[in-house]
């Protein structure tokens, strides 16, 4: 659990705190996945409006 | 007025090694030290920096062709926008400290798709500028690493997610603990104040709670290397995790002591706005070019002055009457009004470092013109402050004083000596002039219609 890679930037500064990094590795998997499904249902979202408002225009342009 | 040495460092501007601003001929430069070299050339040519100026998040700055404060040191030298008035997050209200978290992750993710990352995220790199949130750390942005973690990610919590949930959640005022612990409000300590329900939203049990508890089981481990690695997609979950936190975080201006005070002043609306005239007709005398209204509650005197586009200041004790008037100037998009937290009785100190890195209040002015409206009675009856110790503080921040004097035949004086000894046999107008006339000289005063209160116009001696 307890094995990370830690990056030394020539100009970090910050302490990141290990704990907070430890923490980020924990739950990163999980909120990668979150925000791909937020993604992906927005995108959806999109797409269907699209497909309607699609159709809509293209019955006000027959009419 | 805080006076800079010329060519040294501001205090306030000496973690990061990057650079340091520093303080010429009347001007503020800062400086890119050589170690940041590639990073800003980054920043430059990957159009990050335009962008953010474009979207008005980040100060401005020209190349200069000078030497820098530490010459061996520099890579360039850069001329910077000034900011007219620099507040700190223990001055902010409840949206104002929102806003601010909500604009660095803004910029967070403006930077990532710049491939740049922010090194830090301190709550003391965003400024008000026309009343709006603006970064002013040119030198936070780092080339991102696909596979590094948020290096900022603590700094964040600290600085913004524990500060707004203790606020939200717990108590409006516990932002005051950014003026006890200058790298914001330590994890485990906001793990313990907040209430037990916070542990049931996953978000704050994750980001505070269990950040918490793993900060103290991690403090003293050593932490060997491997090749797990954080992807761009967590990367990015993370901070869309944080903005919706943030974004949903809630506080309500109601409640507080002076919220509804103008619901219930003792003026007839003739009076009111007979009130506003004079100070209009001071306003118009003196002309300021700044303006600061103390205890303005929800800053409808205040706008007096930045409706004539005088650089203003609206400062208030009650957090609920700042919010609503942050609130106004957001909706109203109003550029020349800030309102600010102040406790005029224990306004903001020096703190950090060598008690230089945040400056007091008295450092930052003085003010033109200030007002002290239907301020002095709280003064000298609800904090038994002399009115000697009253004229002498006025004149060290300002230059011209427009204040109301009201006497004790007026109901809201009597309300406040209900329930306490009249120890106040001075408190008359002829000793509040004496005691003024020796700090100030008394250019006009008037007596406020359908009133016993009378206004003064005065200037520093």
């Amino acid at each position: 659990m307890s094995c990370f890679v830690f990056y030394q930037d020539a100009s970090a500064y910050l302490d990141p705190g290990t704990g907070s990094y430890v923490l980020q590795m924990l739950i990163a998997g999980l909120l990668g996945a979150l925000f791909f499904i937020k993604l992906s249902w927005k995108r959806m979202k999109i797409f269907i409006s699209n497909l309607f408002s699609k159709n809509k225009d293209d019955k006000v342009f027959r009419e | 007025m805080i006076k800079f040495l010329e060519n040294k460092g501001i205090p306030g501007s000496f973690r990061d090694p990057s650079g340091f601003l520093f303080y010429r001929n009347g001007s503020i430069y800062r400086q890119v030290n050589a170690v940041y070299k590639n990073n800003y050339d980054l920043l430059i040519n990957s159009n990050l920096y335009k962008t953010l100026l474009d979207e008005r998040l980040l100060v401005s700055h020209e190349e200069i062709d000078t030497e820098g404060a530490e010459p061996d040191k520099a890579y360039k030298v850069l001329k910077v926008e000034r900011i007219p008035f620099i507040s700190y997050p223990y001055e902010w209200c409840f949206s104002q400290l929102k806003d601010a978290a909500l604009t660095t992750l803004r910029i967070q993710k403006m930077a990532l798709n710049y491939g740049m990352s922010l090194k830090d995220a301190s709550a003391y790199n965003i400024q008000f500028r026309k009343c709006k949130p603006i970064f002013i750390d040119t030198l936070s942005f780092e080339k991102y690493h696909e596979g590094e973690p948020w290096v900022a990610y603590r700094q964040f919590c600290q600085h913004f997610l524990a500060p707004l949930a203790l606020m939200s959640y717990k108590d409006i005022r516990l932002n005051q603990l950014f003026r006890i612990f200058i790298d914001g409000i330590s994890l485990d300590l906001a793990s313990n104040l907040l209430p037990l329900r916070t542990y049931l939203k996953f978000s704050l049990l994750s980001h505070i709670h269990i950040h918490a508890k793993s900060q103290n089981y991690f403090a003293d481990k050593a932490v060997k290397k491997n090749n797990r690695k954080m992807s761009r997609l967590s990367f990015l979950g993370l901070i869309d995790s944080l903005e919706a936190i943030v974004h949903n975080m809630k506080w309500e201006a109601k409640g507080t002591e002076w919220s509804d005070y103008y619901q219930d002043t003792n003026y007839t609306s003739n009076g009111f706005g007979h009130k506003k005239e004079i100070v209009t007709k001071y306003l118009e005398k003196s002309k300021p070019n700044t303006v600061w209204d103390l205890g303005a509650n929800v800053g409808i005197f205040s706008r007096i002055a930045s409706d004539r586009g005088m650089q203003t200041l609206s400062f208030d004790i009650d957090p609920a009457a700042v919010e609503k008037n942050y609130l106004r100037c957001a909706s109203q998009n109003e550029v020349n009004i800030l309102p600010l937290l102040s406790d005029l009785t224990n306004p903001s100190p020096s703190i950090g470092w060598g008690n230089e890195e945040r400056m007091s209040l008295l450092e930052r002015g003085p003010a033109d013109a200030l007002f002290a409206l239907a301020l002095i009675h709280h003064l000298v009856i609800s904090n038994n402050l002399p009115f000697n110790k009253i004229a002498k503080f006025l004149s060290t921040i300002c230059k011209t004083l427009i204040i109301e004097f009201i006497p004790k035949n007026d109901s809201q004086v009597k309300r406040l000596l209900t329930n306490r000894e009249d120890i106040f046999p001075d408190y008359t107008c002829n000793a509040f002039e004496h005691e003024f006339k020796k700090f100030f000289k008394i250019r006009d005063s008037e007596k406020i219609k359908d009133s016993e209160r009378t206004l003064y116009l005065m200037e520093g001696v």
